[in-house]
């Protein structure tokens, strides 16, 4: 068998929660891992309540934020303070290859499950935590979501108008970024471990991760003094460089210029040959400088033509060019259902789910959403009697003990 | 962790980070340029400002832990040096547009059949095919394809973007998962595979689930200077300090009403409002702002004396209240002050690079994450254009002093 799902042998035991944590484990839910998610039943997971809703209902599983971050993995609820708790958690802590968690620092240490307790039940295990600002310095405590980490770590101040305050970059910003360092720091451990046998704690902070993704901003600052604003939609190599309007309510268009042909491309599509000819605009230094001038022709001639025509007149010509899409319109994007982006899933009480489907292409074992996400507690049943091996009298008593809600 | 392995790093400048990732993970990274450099290094800024290949900023930004060589693939003899390397190499990761390396005959069927075990990583704006596969592009189109765009900004002005260009960082660390994934898969099969990454796929991520509206049957989001706009709701994410901007979680629900209640009692307890205000029962507020049992005017009035609050405050004020008292509040800040915040220096985050040939170290973004095993060493400054030449074309393919030159006098490397 050549196409099976990549990691199908890997086993992990998931304490995270809200969309940072969750999204790394689904990336790895569909390359085949076995993902088994610990949920409280007491302390509702905050994607369960957030935006946006199957059918605009709010509900306990209808949120499709928490279904997107969980397709693909097993739900058990679990009550960690309770006594009951410990010996299952130990249970999947010795069945796992992975341990993953994203609680505030200090949170599994005072349920006794830090790295130190875990590895004397599982001595090879990985374990890797995953918050804000990490799990040590003087905000290690900060509480919260990645909205707030994008503002600390530089993010939300530079999306925006230089005339205005920030617009801010959208929603938890770090929680983007950070997963796929999660997923790929697993993976290399695993491989590290394969190798030597040895496992370790990985100590992951989803500011310190996402601060990568403004690399030469920060380096421009710690070589050169300069300290980057927000400049709209301004680029300091390209001109035009913009979003701008077109016929219809809230409809936009992206258009660029990356060099001298594309300009010229550009006036051809636009049939202006006015601007064609201005040599004023010849170069991208000229085009810079009359920014605004060049801004104001093309918004003049974009605000009459629907924008997916101007994409694709401005495409035809090799200009780059894009309607600037909502969900509706990537829905409707030939090239997100060419490339499965959406994918329906059966929920067993809810019906049809859609949620994103994997992002990367693997010819020969190829990645899948298996299931849709897990309602609270789902599968207490197949976890604790076919994973674990607990016979009927031992799933009793824990149902007896409350530790499963 | 990765050091057994050997990375050949072909990415004009959308695929850099990719096997920067791998890197610094230990593998062993060959950025193979052609022999004018990688377009990355004629793109800004650059060290004192000055154009430089060597001295690119955005070179060194995504290009650490790695080496580099120059190989002319547009001809015959650049290609048979490529092959070479592909016999040992495990990783194959490239950027260039669809069918660009086939049509070179070193696309993924043909360097397979020279390494069956070859995991060849593709990163592309929309994907190998498909209607727009052949688009041009540009991180801004990218952002407006995938479906972030839209959804930040101003409602007054067009949507906007995050000015540093990030579409094909989203990308590439997609593509480091796949291609540590296939590895995984490799060991078992023995067998490498094709990854293909579309980049207008990877930005979805940045929508927050909110790329599903339409199919869930969900109203679309809409933007809000510094906030989102739910209905008739409008929810402020950014709010002022006296000093500047906070970024500020005032939501409500079972999850977050809790935060709320907090922050409101404070404000009660400093003056900002009454008690009766503080006692709103904050996590059924949402709905009862969507059913209308609370008006928007009640609902304006509260961020007005909200507003007083924060804005009363410095950053750092209102930093320090968010740990002491577990309010979910952070400091907008600058690229300066990230860079000298304590919180960074304490775990020893940005880190000493030094560039002999300048003279000169420079701080760098430091290690991703922190493995006790394992740490991320910073072995490598950015490679010059061609450094490493002829340390691996004699040193690992055996040519002579004499057969490097000659390709180099022939501008093959």
């Amino acid at each position: 068998m050549t196409n099976e799902l990549p990691l199908k042998d890997v086993k992990i035991c998931d304490f995270m929660w809200v969309m940072a944590g969750p999204a790394s484990t689904r990336i790895l839910a569909d390359l085949g891992a076995t993902v088994v998610r610990i949920e409280s039943p007491t302390r509702v997971d905050t994607a369960r309540t957030l935006q946006p809703f199957l059918g605009n209902q709010l509900g306990p599983d209808s949120s499709g934020l928490f279904a997107n971050c969980n397709a693909g993995k097993f739900g058990i609820s679990l009550d960690l303070g309770n006594p009951a708790a410990r010996a299952v958690v130990h249970d999947l802590v010795r069945w796992a290859d992975v341990v993953t968690e994203s609680f505030s620092p200090k949170a599994m240490r005072a349920w006794g499950f830090d790295y130190e307790s875990l590895r004397k039940v599982n001595p090879g295990l990985i374990m890797l935590s995953s918050c804000l600002m990490g799990q040590t310095g003087p905000l290690a405590k900060i509480a919260g979501f990645g909205n707030m980490a994008a503002a600390i770590s530089g993010f939300t101040n530079l999306t925006g108008w230089s005339d205005r305050p920030p617009s801010g970059v959208f929603g938890a910003y770090t929680d983007y970024i950070a997963p796929r360092f999660t997923a790929m720091a697993i993976l290399a451990a695993l491989d590290h471990r394969r190798r030597t046998g040895q496992g370790q704690y990985i100590d992951q902070s989803q500011a310190e991760c996402a601060i990568h993704f403004l690399g030469p901003a920060i380096l421009d600052y710690t070589v050169n003094g300069r300290v980057d604003g927000r400049v709209g939609n301004s680029d300091a190599a390209f001109a035009p460089h913009g979003v701008y309007p077109a016929a219809g309510d809230d409809d936009w268009v992206a258009i660029v210029c990356r060099d001298d042909d594309d300009w010229r491309r550009l006036c051809g599509a636009m049939e202006n040959e006015e601007l064609a000819r201005d040599a004023r605009y010849a170069s991208v230094a000229g085009r810079l400088e009359h920014r605004e001038a060049i801004d104001s022709s093309i918004a003049d001639w974009s605000r009459t033509l629907n924008r997916g025509a101007i994409e694709s007149r401005l495409q035809s010509h090799g200009v780059p060019a894009h309607q600037v899409q909502n969900s509706a319109d990537a829905y409707a994007d030939p090239q997100f259902t060419h490339r499965g982006h959406f994918v329906a899933l059966d929920h067993p009480s809810l019906g049809k789910f859609t949620v994103e489907g994997p992002r990367a292409k693997l010819s020969r074992t190829p990645a899948a959403v298996r299931r849709a996400a897990p309602s609270l507690g789902q599968d207490n049943q197949h976890v604790l009697e076919r994973i674990l091996g607990y016979d009927e009298a031992r799933i009793s008593e824990l149902v007896a003990s409350g530790a499963l809600g | 962790m990765l050091s057994p392995y050997r990375v050949l790093d072909l990415t004009t400048e959308r695929g850099l980070l990719c096997g920067q990732m791998l890197g610094d993970m230990g593998a062993d990274v060959i950025k193979v340029e052609p022999p004018g450099g990688c377009s990355a290094r004629g793109i800004g800024p650059f060290y004192k400002d000055a154009a430089h290949p060597d001295r690119s900023l955005y070179w060194w930004a995504y290009n650490r832990n790695k080496r580099a060589i120059t190989l002319d693939i547009e001809r015959d003899a650049g290609r048979e040096l490529l092959r070479r390397l592909v016999e040992r190499a495990d990783f194959l990761i490239e950027s260039h547009n669809p069918g660009y390396l086939s049509q070179r005959n070193l696309g993924f069927a043909d360097l397979a059949g020279i390494n069956p075990a070859l995991i060849y990583v593709s990163i592309t704006p929309f994907g190998q095919d498909g209607p727009k596969a052949t688009y041009a592009d540009s991180d801004l189109i990218i952002m407006a394809a995938g479906g972030p765009l839209i959804l930040a900004g101003d409602a007054d002005r067009p949507p906007v973007r995050l000015c540093i260009p990030q579409a094909y960082l989203h990308a590439s660390a997609d593509a480091a998962v796949a291609a540590l994934a296939a590895h995984h898969e490799r060991v078992r099969s023995g067998l490498g595979q094709h990854v293909d990454v579309a980049a207008v796929q990877s930005v979805a991520m940045a929508t927050q689930s909110y790329i599903l509206a339409a199919p869930l049957g969900s109203p679309e989001a809409r933007r809000m200077s510094g906030g989102v706009k739910f209905g008739p709701l409008h929810i402020p994410l950014v709010w002022p300090a006296s000093d500047g901007y906070v970024a500020m979680t005032f939501l409500f629900g079972s999850a977050l009403g809790v935060f709320t209640a907090k922050l409101m009692h404070y404000l009660c307890e400093k003056g900002f409002c009454d008690e009766a205000t503080r006692d709103k029962d904050w996590i059924a507020y949402g709905e009862q702002l969507f059913s209308g049992a609370e008006p928007l005017s009640e609902f304006e009035r509260v961020k007005e004396l909200v507003r007083n609050f924060t804005r009363s405050h410095t950053k750092n004020e209102l930093l320090q209240l968010a740990v002491e008292r577990g309010f979910l509040i952070t400091p907008v800040t600058t690229i300066e002050e990230v860079v000298e915040s304590r919180q960074f220096a304490s775990r020893g985050y940005f880190q000493n690079v030094a560039h002999p040939e300048l003279g000169e170290s420079f701080r760098y973004p430091g290690p991703f994450a922190k493995f006790s095993a394992t740490p991320i060493e910073y072995r490598r400054r950015p490679p010059r254009l061609g450094e490493h030449n002829s340390e691996i074309y004699c040193g690992e393919l055996d040519l002579s002093e004499r057969a490097v030159a000659e390709l180099a006098r022939a501008g093959i490397i």
